[in-house]
């Protein structure tokens, strides 16, 4: 049974089994009565049960007297983006993101467009557990209004924020795998804007997955098969929601999704000073490149709640995570695909360079990630097992923001609980690809021994 | 007043804000899609404000299961019945809280045969709601929902297709219809004017759910018809409830003839002009009825209070029209189920072809006077209210089917329990108002209930 997760900002569950209509209306209600019953955005992915849940979540806002703006098929980052500019109490994204098929979630948005602060969640659970809702009666009843218009705007103000002239004149070949994901409509607009010549992978809406959501070297086989035959000049490969992605160069060499973060940032520090935020596990290269432009480098647990959250309090120029994600403040409060595509563009433009080139200026480790298949139980007592670890713990730095981050003079490695799945993931990163398959064999051997 | 949720043959019913909430209705859904194994589910609703909230709350709980809801939008509960058997679904739920007033709303289930779920199937469908243990379909089993436009068309072109649709065209008649702000004030005019060439004019035509007048088509609440009929110089007034499966008439002198005599009209129409045969009516359908199955020489089939209980009778005895004392006019041949089209156009198709008016043929219908009344009643007090009753007529001829009726031969008393109401309804007929009135009287003292 995959279980239902609940955080402060959201619910995630797999469905025909733990994630219900009924649940969801009960937590939209509870998300409602947060707001008072005001205004609420609303969108949704492609998958086949976001339609399901999508109108689960409209019985409950508007049986609370919500007004739902319905933004339809909608990336999660353009919803985010809107919150302000539709003058919204929130907004509520329904999206699988970058979790496999069957999988979906529930997102929650705060005023500000990020994902709905920790003390407001809270609330949010609370009424969700007591299933103290608001029930208006006929007269009070919510309605929907359908937003169709919102792209223009998002678009228009985001590339505001980068040398569009310089993108142009550059007259790339861009190769992007939606992954038949909310972001499809938006691909063609997106791409005429920046005048780029536009060759979509999977760029059709629709329900069903054709590859992996989650953009890593794997789920980029098909566009770095074929980029080099096609003349492009970049290929983006994202998640169903538009807020992951990983990057393949123009010679077909599909990048980790560590490296979408560190090279915008790499581009964005240096014209901007300011700190970073990232997450605990995030690859090393990434303090390289704070270190590089004086840039302090602030650490937070894992998720886009934290690091925004986080981003927002210190004022950073920039944040992001590991996971191909990254967040432009200037622009939005979202981890968001489209901003990071045209500010990589950019670099690409300004520096009249090619993708591998801005690349290779990156400084590289060897990273290894793997899982060992554990029940959420066990996974605390798991970790605990290995900060103890004779020999192995001893000459580390220990961390324990999020999960075990331990930390060597030539190697990290970094231990958490799946979200998703009953597993511990293992994330090791060295100097040599030797020495990264080595912590991560001796972190998985440990941890089996002690379950 | 709290009202709590009422679970009944008629589907399951609640004020909106109180007790009816999108939780109970997406489980609901789950359950009939349950009830009915997966496949096409179609959905419709009235103008009711909170219906938009309460179909995204059944789509949710269909797809859930596996089902695959067709959207017909803001339909006549006839043209759903109807859908639903043309179309083959497997079932259907209806969005109505029907003549309720604007704060209920309800969810009425359907069969895959285009009626509601009898109520053998309907106890079965709520065991399924209670153990609420609905079989999820995993994502690579969901389907996808529809909507669909003009969804209307095919129950209008049904109902067209059974009259003489070229005698009403050439009569060119005037009518003027009080739409209750419900589903007729999208549909009705059109259906007038595109099938059958009337001069339509319409009242309460915006449908917002916001009922300006009460739900119910009783004569009291008519007024405005009856006035705008006089003033238009129209043939005929016709008011729907806010679902279009009631119908009550007009005079073409703004009198109201009564929604037993509207039922008794109509089925004196099919009788007269598609042939005779059985006829269906509930036990407080009354006297006119009867008559009328007498001077055709029809059987008369009586059943209880409730649409389902009037249609598995007409179905079994193969009825070619009947109806309920509440303006539920049911014509097979068109579909077994209330529907306030067929009755329009068999009572235009009367008018066309005998040339006479509606106050000309209601006298042809013997007259009596039905009275009407309700008392408040908690549900577990109506059982020794009823008991009370029956002690106090011991002496008279009494039927059991549905509460007590009474029958004294030249007039008759019926009082049941409200389907859909706390209430006990008290009915009855005879020759002349006051010995109604007298009867009710009687029977409200003999309930041993005080309120006057």
């Amino acid at each position: 049974m995959n279980k239902l997760r609940l955080a402060s900002f959201g619910m995630r569950g797999f469905i025909g089994e733990s994630l219900p209509p009924e649940l969801v209306i009960d937590f939209a209600s509870a998300f409602a009565r947060s707001l008072a019953g005001g205004r609420v955005l609303l969108g949704r992915d492609t998958r086949d049960s976001s339609t399901m849940i999508h109108a689960a979540v409209t019985a409950g806002l508007l049986s609370a007297g919500c007004e739902v703006l319905d933004c339809g098929i909608c990336p999660t980052p353009m919803l985010q983006y809107a919150v302000k500019r539709y003058d919204a109490a929130g907004a509520l994204s329904v999206s699988g993101g970058h979790t496999a098929m069957g999988w979906n979630a529930v997102t929650l948005i705060g005023p500000d467009g990020a994902f709905l602060e920790p003390v407001s969640g809270e609330a949010v659970l609370d009424s969700f557990h007591a299933r103290d809702f608001i029930k208006r009666n006929w007269q009070q009843m919510g309605a929907v209004v359908p937003i169709t218009d919102l792209a223009t705007a998002y678009f228009a103000d985001m590339l505001a924020r980068v040398q569009l002239d310089a993108i142009r004149a550059a007259e790339f070949t861009v190769l992007i795998d939606p992954v038949g994901g909310a972001g499809c409509p938006h691909l063609t607009p997106f791409a005429e804007q920046l005048n780029v010549r536009l060759i979509p992978i999977n760029g059709q809406p629709s329900g069903y997955l054709a590859r992996e959501p989650e953009p890593r070297p794997r789920s980029a086989r098909q566009m770095a098969s074929i980029i080099p035959f096609t003349g492009g000049d970049a290929g983006f490969v994202l998640s169903s929601d538009m807020g992951r992605m990983s990057i393949v160069t123009e010679t077909g060499e599909p990048s980790s999704e560590e490296y979408t973060f560190p090279l915008i940032a790499n581009h964005v520090l240096a014209r901007q000073s300011g700190p970073i935020v990232t997450n605990v596990c995030t690859t090393r290269t990434l303090d390289d490149v704070a270190r590089m432009h004086h840039a302090p480098l602030l650490k937070t647990r894992v998720g886009q709640a934290y690091v925004v959250s986080r981003l927002r309090d210190e004022q950073a120029v920039l944040g992001g995570e590991g996971s191909g994600s990254m967040v432009y403040p200037a622009f939005s409060h979202a981890f968001d695909g489209f901003m990071m595509m045209a500010l990589i563009l950019e670099a690409m433009a300004v520096g009249n360079c090619t993708l591998s080139t801005l690349l290779r200026a990156l400084p590289r480790y060897a990273i290894v990630k793997r899982s060992v298949s554990c029940n959420s139980r066990d996974g605390y007592r798991a970790m605990e097992t290995l900060k103890d670890a004779d020999d192995f713990a001893t000459e580390a730095r220990i961390d324990v923001t999020d999960g075990l981050r331990m930390d060597w003079e030539d190697a990290w490695l970094h231990v958490r609980t799946s979200q998703t799945q009953q597993l511990v993931r293992v994330i090791a990163e060295a100097d040599t690809a030797a020495r990264a398959e080595q912590r991560a064999e001796e972190a998985v051997r440990i941890i089996q021994q002690a379950l | 007043m709290k009202h709590s949720l009422k679970i009944g043959v008629s589907g399951v019913r609640g004020v909106v804000g109180q007790s009816f909430t999108p939780q109970v209705a997406t489980s609901f859904a789950q359950a009939l899609g349950t009830f009915v194994g997966g496949g096409v589910i179609m959905v419709g609703r009235d103008t009711r404000p909170t219906g938009a909230m309460i179909e995204q709350a059944v789509l949710a709980g269909l797809l859930s299961v596996g089902c695959k809801p067709v959207l017909l939008g803001t339909v006549p509960t006839p043209s759903l019945l109807y859908s639903v058997y043309r179309e083959r679904a497997r079932g259907g739920i209806m969005i109505t809280a029907s003549h309720n007033g604007s704060e209920w709303n309800a969810l009425k289930f359907v069969d895959r045969r285009g009626l509601f779920l009898s109520p053998v199937h309907a106890e079965e469908l709520f065991d399924i709601y209670h153990q609420k243990d609905f079989p999820l379909a995993s994502e690579a089993d969901l389907r996808r929902p529809q909507s669909r436009a003009q969804a209307v068309t095919p129950h209008f072109e049904r109902v067209a297709g059974y009259v003489d649709q070229a005698a009403i065209r050439a009569a060119r008649l005037r009518v003027v219809v009080d739409c209750c702000n419900g589903v007729g004030a999208l549909h009705t005019r059109p259906f007038l004017e595109e099938y059958f060439h009337c001069s339509v004019v319409t009242l309460f035509d915006t449908p917002s759910g916001c009922f300006e007048r009460e739900p119910e088509p009783l004569p009291e609440n008519l007024a405005a018809l009856g006035h705008c009929v006089r003033e238009t110089g129209a043939a005929v007034g016709f008011a729907q409830d806010p679902d279009g499966d009631r119908l009550a008439v007009v005079d073409e002198s703004g009198q109201p003839v009564g929604e037993e005599i509207t039922v008794a009209l109509a089925v004196h129409a099919v009788l007269t002009h598609h042939g005779k045969g059985p006829i269906a009516a509930n036990l407080s359908a009354g006297m006119s009825i009867q008559r009328v199955a007498e001077k055709t020489g029809c059987e008369l089939i009586r059943t209880r209070t409730g649409e389902v209980y009037v249609t598995e009778a007409m179905l079994r005895a193969n009825a070619v029209a009947g109806g309920e004392h509440t303006g539920g006019i049911i014509i097979p041949a068109i579909h077994p189920c209330r529907d306030s089209y067929a009755g329009m156009a068999v009572i235009l198709e009367r008018l066309a072809l005998t040339g006479a008016t509606i106050r000309q043929l209601c006298n042809e219908i013997p007259r009596f006077a039905l009275l009407k009344d309700k008392v408040p009643i908690r549900p577990e007090d109506a059982a020794h209210a009823l008991r009370n009753l029956r002690r106090a007529y011991a002496d008279s001829p009494m039927q059991f089917m549905d509460g007590l009726f009474i029958d004294f031969g030249d007039r008759w008393l019926h009082v049941r329990r409200s389907n859909t109401e706390p209430v006990l309804r008290l009915i009855a007929e005879s020759a002349t108002p006051a010995e109604s009135a007298r009867l009710i009287a009687d029977a409200r003292q003999a309930l041993g209930l005080t309120t006057a």
